[in-house]
């Protein structure tokens, strides 16, 4: 009854879209909406009852303004940073599209202040998860070098690891934060024996207490599944070999926590432990004793493998490129990237030996970037979108607010849902969540003591491209607090 | 129809499916995909909904993770679980035996005590044919019903999209204790709603700023607009359902969280199914619950681990049972548990143990016909990769549920006919 009275609209569905989005057959349609999209005198231009009728815009897609210099940096902002306050915006523009991006990707990552404790986190003196989210979100709002700070965030949802397992007792996952993003440019050979070797992975994934003996297999079906060449592309048997291949390493210990154990050996009346030694580096420690001897099969070829060689052999596989090229794509240009376009920068990303910089070049430089069908084509986490926000209210102060909200978004930062990292585009919205988005919104200028003057914001941060009910409800706003509302709760401030 | 016309006459499902949104295949399995209903879910199927509904409610609980069936029905008399488990096999002294041959878990005593009053089935050795060792290809399994993953949409929302008219309902189905959708309840079809935290389920700025919501998510353009609209809707109808739900409601079950927080169980279970009594008790129509508490993936130090997620499991179950008998609604709810795949039956260096196949499910309820079902999964015959081999296909304990306990047409959910296992006392 109900299915073949939708079938044969379908097409006209799919056509329609297309004409849209090409700017075809936008002629008739496309001009009429154009207008109503529109903000015209905006400041000046009373609400008329009458107006007030939006057209039916209900499968119709945004009119992209990316053929505009200034749209397409901004557009660029919005998904090489976390989006800009209004001067970063100006200065941008003033430096055109291809300056900013030779700008964010050759500027080397700047380092945040320490954590005050984190390094010298013990049993007895924890990270406070608070203050270590915090941290980062600081960061992330103040940071002269926000490319490598999103490429961060980028690598924390890839080479994940959450707070609880690793343990705030220790400095591991502030570490891996810290590794993160020194390597976050670099390149992706080298980053992934530095993730299998990060002593925050090492727990988080129990390569830190795999043996030869009896190896452990949850690095090793991760590496290959969710890390490098994706489900389907290896076999039981590879997952296997590998756990032996990568076995003999374990977490370091640091003086702190050396220096804590031998306290609390002495209160309890015990000899300080023995077997125990402070380790001076940051990365896990390799126990020959604790490795598997013997060849194995592993990925095709029977030999002694160590770390790297074993990693080596992954870097080889046909699957790898296309599959960190398609993670990147759905994270940074659209959620629905074509075959052609990922095999394109496949190719690249392996002739330059997987250097990172030179895909993320490829990435912003290619015209898909620009496409009518990237504009808006990708839904801000909660951490984006809030940091956003702050940006937009010029509020740097706001790092720990936005750190208490991620949790009812669905977004703590150091705690994803899962092995596999964050969420993405439409898995972000749900009821829970778009009532928390608002209700943020809502709050944070509530809470705000002078609110801006919102003057073009509508530009800066929507490149004037809105629905005919955002046109609306910002037209026939009384003052600039309820206009702030509308623009960070609008649909289109949750687009990127 | 005639709302369906409003909006050109088109159908959302088969917008979305023509690949706007969601592609097929690998991406969209890493990504899921959110299932938001909208207008265009409300015309669907009023007329079939009133023969088929009944007063039953289901909740589902998700062991994240994996969970270790041999530590939780435990195969207290079999020299070969010592072998393969030299120290996880401590749990079989402990274990509180159902007959010689199992126990349960130690700390899942109020579930024991529910066994002996006739009030759980415990399916033994449930999986599937070429079972996936990966998490999220697994869950994806359980969550669409379809091994040959070439379902998008999860079973349960496609059991409300298919039966129940959600128009002005948005609480059939609920996912609580969590911000996004869970993958069993999605389909586009469904009217579907997720509350983190029914205290803060509301709009910050009152009644002004919901009304200018309300028109500012309205024809947003775009390929996530009639996500974002719908989504915005589900909770305005939420917040109403919410606010003229009837009954008060006071907690009757001992929901503290008494068992030590696990490292990654982040979805307190206790709380998320005192919110579900809460949603059945005040009447708010909810038909379909999902809950989640992770943790299960016990890859080291298990032991532990899992003692403390037992005993978290149950002491939240327990409560949440006491609280349904005491408003005498223990007979119209299920429980049923499930898990993306056991583990494996040899323990690793690392005192935990890896991925592995078949597991036990647990359903609970006074309409259950108790006891074992399925056969004990044998640690004698194992599989070329060392796993245990399954018994009960679980798609065969989604057609009990289905069409004993919320008696809707199985078969067009599932697509083909399993046979039945009978833990369903009187079949609807």
């Amino acid at each position: 009854m109900y299915e073949p009275a939708a079938k044969p609209v379908i097409k006209k569905r799919g056509l329609r879209r297309r004409h849209v989005l090409v700017g075809v057959g936008a002629a008739a349609g496309g001009l009429a909406i154009t207008k109503a999209l529109g903000l015209y005198n905006l400041s000046s231009q009373p609400s008329l009852p009458g107006q007030t009728e939006s057209p039916t815009v209900a499968g119709i897609d945004w009119i992209s303004p990316l053929d505009k210099p200034d749209a397409q940096v901004a557009h660029l902002l919005r998904r090489a940073t976390f989006a800009a306050t209004p001067s970063e915006y100006q200065q941008t523009i003033k430096d055109g599209f291809k300056k900013t991006v030779d700008r964010l990707l050759e500027t080397k990552a700047a380092e945040p202040p320490a954590l005050a404790g984190a390094d010298d986190a013990t049993q007895e003196k924890p990270i406070k998860p608070q203050e270590l989210v915090a941290w980062w979100l600081d960061w992330m709002l103040r940071t002269p070098t926000p490319f490598a700070e999103r490429m961060t965030f980028f690598w924390h949802g890839h080479f994940t690891s959450d707070f609880r397992k690793v343990n705030l007792q220790t400095p591991f996952i502030y570490w891996q934060n810290l590794t993160w993003r020194q390597m976050s440019l670099g390149n992706f050979h080298d980053m992934l024996y530095q993730v299998t070797i990060d002593p925050g992975m090492l727990r988080y994934l129990d390569l830190g207490t795999s043996t030869g003996k009896a190896p452990n297999e949850n690095y090793s079906r991760e590496l290959m599944e969710l890390f490098t060449m994706g489900v389907g592309t290896f076999t039981e048997d590879d997952v296997r070999a590998g756990a032996k291949a990568l076995s003999g390493w374990r977490e370091p210990v640091t003086q702190a926590m050396y220096d804590a154990l031998v306290a609390r050996a002495q209160q309890q009346g015990r000899p300080a432990p023995r077997n125990v030694t402070p380790d001076t580096v940051k990365t896990g420690v390799f126990e020959q004793q604790r490795a598997y001897v013997g060849g194995v099969k592993f990925l095709g070829d029977v030999r002694q493998w160590d770390t790297r060689a074993a990693l080596e052999k992954i870097l080889t596989q046909e699957s790898v490129a296309p599959f960190i090229v398609t993670k990147v794509l759905r994270e940074f240009v659209t959620d629905q990237p074509g075959d052609a376009y990922v095999k394109r920068l496949a190719d690249g990303f392996r002739k330059s030996k997987y250097d990172v910089k030179s895909l993320m070049r490829d990435v912003f430089m290619s015209p898909e970037f620009v496409a009518p069908t990237s504009y808006r084509a990708l839904v801000k986490s909660p951490t984006e979108l809030m940091v956003h926000m702050a940006k937009a209210l010029e509020s740097p102060a706001l790092a720990k607010a936005i750190g208490l909200a991620g949790q009812g978004m669905g977004q703590l930062l150091f705690d994803p849902p899962e092995v596999g990292g964050w969420p993405s585009n439409a898995s972000w919205i749900s009821s829970n969540n778009v009532l928390a988005r608002v209700n943020f919104a809502q709050a944070t200028l509530t809470g705000m003591a002078r609110i801006p003057a919102f003057k073009d914001a509508h530009t800066i941060h929507l490149d004037g491209v809105v629905s005919p009910a955002t046109a609306q409800l910002l037209n026939s706003s009384p003052d600039d607090a309820t206009r702030w509302l509308i623009l960070l709760a609008s649909p289109e401030f949750q687009l990127k | 129809m005639k709302q369906l016309g409003g909006t050109n006459g088109l159908s959302r499902r088969d917008f979305l499916r023509s690949g706007l949104v969601f592609g097929v295949g690998a991406q969209a399995l890493a990504s899921g995909y959110a299932a938001v209903p909208d207008v265009f879910a409300r015309a669907v199927l009023s007329a079939k909904n009133a023969a088929i509904q009944n007063d039953k409610v289901l909740v589902m609980i998700q062991l994240g993770g994996g969970n270790d069936g041999l530590q939780t029905v435990i195969p207290i008399s079999s020299s070969q679980y010592r072998d393969f488990r030299p120290q996880l096999s401590a749990a079989a002294a402990k274990a509180q035996p159902i007959n010689k041959d199992v126990g349960l878990h130690e700390n899942l005593k109020g579930i024991k005590a529910l066994y002996d009053s006739g009030k759980v089935a415990i399916v033994q050795g449930v999986g599937y044919t070429n079972p996936s060792f990966s998490h999220f290809d697994s869950i994806r399994v359980w969550e669409t019903a379809d091994p040959a993953r070439r379902q998008q949409d999860g079973w349960l929302g496609s059991a409300i999209a298919k039966n129940y008219d959600s128009a002005g309902h948005p609480l059939v189905g609920c996912a609580c204790g969590t911000t996004n959708v869970p993958g069993m309840l999605r389909d586009l079809q469904a009217t579907l709603t997720v509350i983190d935290d029914v205290k803060t389920f509301g709009f910050q700025g009152g009644q002004n700023v919901e009304n200018v919501m309300g028109t500012l998510y309205k024809g947003t353009p775009g390929m996530y607009g009639a996500l974002f609209d719908s989504a915005m809707s589900t909770v305005r109808d939420t917040v109403a359902q919410l606010r003229t739900s009837s009954a008060k409601y006071t907690p009757k079950g001992n929901y503290s969280d008494k068992v030590q927080l696990v490292y990654s169980s982040k979805n307190q279970l206790a709380a998320a199914l005192q919110l579900a009594a809460e949603l059945i008790v005040t009447g708010t129509g909810v038909k379909v619950l999902h809950v989640t508490l992770g943790g299960f993936d016990t890859h080291y130090t298990e032991l532990n681990r899992h003692d403390q997620l037992m005993g978290y499991l149950d002491s939240a179950i327990t409560a949440f049972h006491d609280d349904l008998t005491a408003y005498g609604m223990a007979d119209r709810v299920m429980i049923a548990t499930w898990s993306e795949f056991g583990r494996r039956p040899k323990e690793n260096a690392s005192g935990g143990t890896d991925h592995g196949t078949a597991s036990p499910v647990f359903v609970i309820g006074d309409g259950i016909k108790g006891g074992l079902y399925g056969e004990t999964p044998s640690l004698a015959k194992l599989d070329q990769l060392g796993n245990l081999s399954y018994s009960v296909d679980f798609r065969a304990v989604y057609q009990e549920i289905l069409a004993s306990h919320l008696g809707v047409d199985a078969k067009e959910i599932l697509g083909q006919s399993f046979d039945r296992v009978p833990f369903v006392k009187a079949p609807a």
